[in-house]
């Protein structure tokens, strides 16, 4: 099965006034389609950097990101933002739900932006993925109105309302307590092996890392390793 | 759900968002009253003019024994009236009225004026347009008298009762006069009265020396004022088709003509077809005046909102960045942002002229109500005596579109570059 994302060689390269600052060099990376692989590393090792990348939110310095068979180097803005809406759904470390909406509307948006599904077609999938994270009940709140974990939960509703190929997050249990951080990776994980959805997430916490498939370790820009976990059996499974 | 975003974005920010509606408000109220008081000048104007001055089509002329002495005359009018009443199923009714530039001479001073040759009887609208608060308009039947307004009385120094001597050169170029009694002092009309006194026919034609079958003017009035153009083209065709020499269309009150009309050389009669807006051309300015009086006000209050707005955006933007970063991420094309941010603005714009539309018929309708006076400078241009408002449905709807139309024009710019912005920075914006 070819791979959903293939990284060649790449390089990123911040520029700071004249200083270039190196946060990937010549990291090259494959992810087949239903693995749920967990980025380790340090603060400043380059997992944000190299999920956005993936994201295709920022752009290679130099090499090759493909994503979902796209060589996105050679995608225009309009073309990469199709990408992104039907191909990768995203999970942000401070959530990131659009304020003034209700939890519902947060999760219909991106079907809305898709303009795939009548409105029927809509509301049945937002309340069956609603019903599945555990937060129907509170359809009608704002983002304001929920605790950190249920905000997680709704932005794991948005990020897989679409039925993506792909979802990253970004440290998706930094700012969440243990327990919560604890049943938003469950409930990645069961979508992962419900859906079949790749997961590529980012995180220092070695019992989150635990559930993963695999994990790559990234130092200094560089990937360090791609390992089995040493945890929970079912992970590996 | 982009309008839903903009809207509760507007909503989250109530005190912000209150105070620019409020100032949008505000302007297209302004405008309206503004632009409410232009119309009604003009509406008074047509109103007043229509009755003193001018009909919706006039057949008027000059008549010169000479040269270069011209006389505001239409001898034998009875048959341009007949070819009139036949050609112009328009009409609705004619009149005759004897026309005359003079001088009034009292006990203790004189001025020039216009004199309208009047037969009271043949003329209702006349009663409604002219007040006359001293003396008795009746009266006018009577030979050697006349109806002078206000202001005249005051500076000629006379009263209802007193006799003028009305002087004026007849086209044989002598100068005749006649003893006339004030009969009726009317209110003023601004600066349609200032000029304008009336006479019965016969006594102007005893003035001129004319014959009876002469006249100053035929006024037609049609029933429907849109159908003025088409008629005066038509008149000029049929006139000059019965025999009659027609002058070329000049947009200028007949009296303003004399000089041009007294250099040409032709001599006899000349015939001159012009519409009630070419007489009263002469106050045409004062429309104008306040037209872009309010125009110009409304243009600098709606710059100070425009900057207003943009800061709003500008800030709105700011405090939504990583939302924008987020909607881009997710799959929000540019266009969308765009629109969304724009729908903000055009909201706002709507919600806003909305209120000051109706903030606006409002302040016209208690104005109107209140009648509140003007002073006798402002009159002179309003040509009332008290305050009048007269918002149109077209104005309601330019000031609600334009003044809309701006704002959203003003929140392109920020929304632009919201929208222009890499999902990465803006996910990553801290502030």
């Amino acid at each position: 099965m070819p791979p959903i994302v293939s990284i060649v060689d790449v390089v990123k390269e911040y520029r700071l006034g004249k200083v270039v600052v190196p946060a990937l060099q010549g990291v090259s990376l494959e992810v087949h389609p239903g693995e749920f692989i967990s980025v380790a590393g340090p603060s400043g090792s380059g997992k944000t950097t190299l999920l956005n990348l993936i994201g295709c939110v920022d752009t290679a310095t130099r090499g090759q990101v493909s994503v979902g068979g796209n060589d996105t180097g050679k995608l225009s803005e309009r073309q990469l933002t199709s990408l992104r809406l039907d191909t990768i759904g995203f999970i942000f470390q401070s959530f990131n739900l659009v304020s003034v909406l209700t939890v519902y509307q947060n999760v219909e948006l991106p079907l809305l932006l898709a303009r795939r599904l009548d409105s029927a077609e809509r509301r049945g999938r937002v309340n069956g993925l609603l019903e599945q994270v555990g937060i129907a009940s509170h359809e009608r709140h704002r983002p304001s109105e929920l605790s950190g974990g249920q905000r997680q939960r709704v932005a794991v509703a948005r990020a897989l309302v679409t039925e993506p190929k792909l979802v990253l997050a970004d440290e998706p249990t930094a700012n969440l307590d243990s327990a919560t951080g604890q049943n938003i990776i469950d409930l990645m994980k069961e979508m992962n092996r419900r859906k079949g959805t790749t997961f590529i997430f980012s995180t220092h916490d070695p019992k989150v890392m635990e559930h993963a498939n695999a994990v790559i370790r990234l130092s200094d820009g560089r990937i360090a390793g791609r390992d089995l976990p040493r945890g929970p059996a079912e992970a590996r499974a | 759900m982009l309008l839903l975003i903009a809207a509760r974005s507007l909503w989250q920010h109530k005190l912000r968002s209150s105070l620019l509606g409020a100032a949008i408000a505000s302007v297209t109220a302004l405008l309206l009253v503004l632009t409410g008081i232009s119309v009604a000048m003009r509406e008074t104007i047509l109103r007043a003019a229509t009755t003193l001055m001018t009909g919706h089509v006039n057949v008027g002329g000059f008549f010169k024994v000479t040269a270069g002495q011209s006389a505001p005359v239409v001898t034998s009018y009875g048959k341009v009236m007949e070819l009139a009443k036949r050609e112009v199923p328009e009409l609705d009714y004619a009149v005759v009225r004897g026309r005359g530039w003079a001088k009034l001479i009292s006990d203790t001073g004189s001025m020039m004026v216009g004199v309208g040759g009047v037969d009271i009887d043949e003329e209702p609208g006349f009663r409604e347009a002219v007040m006359v608060p001293e003396g008795r308009l009746d009266e006018l039947r009577r030979p050697g008298t006349i109806l002078i307004f206000r202001e005249q009385a005051k500076k000629l120094g006379v009263k209802v009762g007193d006799t003028l001597t009305v002087s004026a050169p007849t086209f044989r170029g002598v100068n005749n006069t006649v003893d006339v009694t004030v009969v009726a002092i009317a209110a003023d009309l601004g600066l349609l009265s200032s000029f304008n006194t009336f006479m019965p026919s016969d006594t102007l034609r005893a003035l001129y020396q004319l014959k009876e079958d002469s006249t100053g003017v035929i006024q037609l009035y049609l029933r429907d004022r849109e159908a003025v153009p088409k008629v005066e083209s038509r008149l000029r065709e049929v006139l000059a088709r019965g025999g009659f020499q027609v002058m070329g269309a000049d947009p200028r009150p007949f009296w303003e003509k004399f000089e041009s009309v007294n250099r040409e050389a032709w001599t006899g009669q000349r015939l001159d077809v012009t519409n009630w807006e070419d007489e009263t051309a002469f106050v045409k300015f004062s429309v104008t005046l306040v037209t872009a009086l309010s125009v110009a006000v409304t243009v600098v209050l709606l710059i100070i909102i425009c900057v207003g707005i943009m800061n709003v955006m500008w800030i709105s933007i700011r405090e939504r960045t990583r939302e924008i970063g987020t909607l881009r991420a997710i799959g929000m094309q540019r266009r969308t942002v765009l629109a969304m941010f724009v729908g903000e603005g055009a909201l706002l714009g709507l919600a806003g002229t909305g209120f000051g539309a109706a903030l606006g018929l409002l302040a016209a309708a208690a104005i109107d109500a209140a009648r509140i006076p003007v002073p006798l400078g402002v009159q002179f241009f309003l040509m009332t005596d008290h305050l009048t408002v007269s918002p149109t449905p077209f104005w309601v709807a330019f000031a609600v579109c334009f003044i809309t139309g701006a704002i959203t024009l003003v929140s392109l710019f920020p929304s632009f570059l919201a929208a222009r912005m890499k999902p990465i920075t803006a996910i990553h914006h801290v502030g």
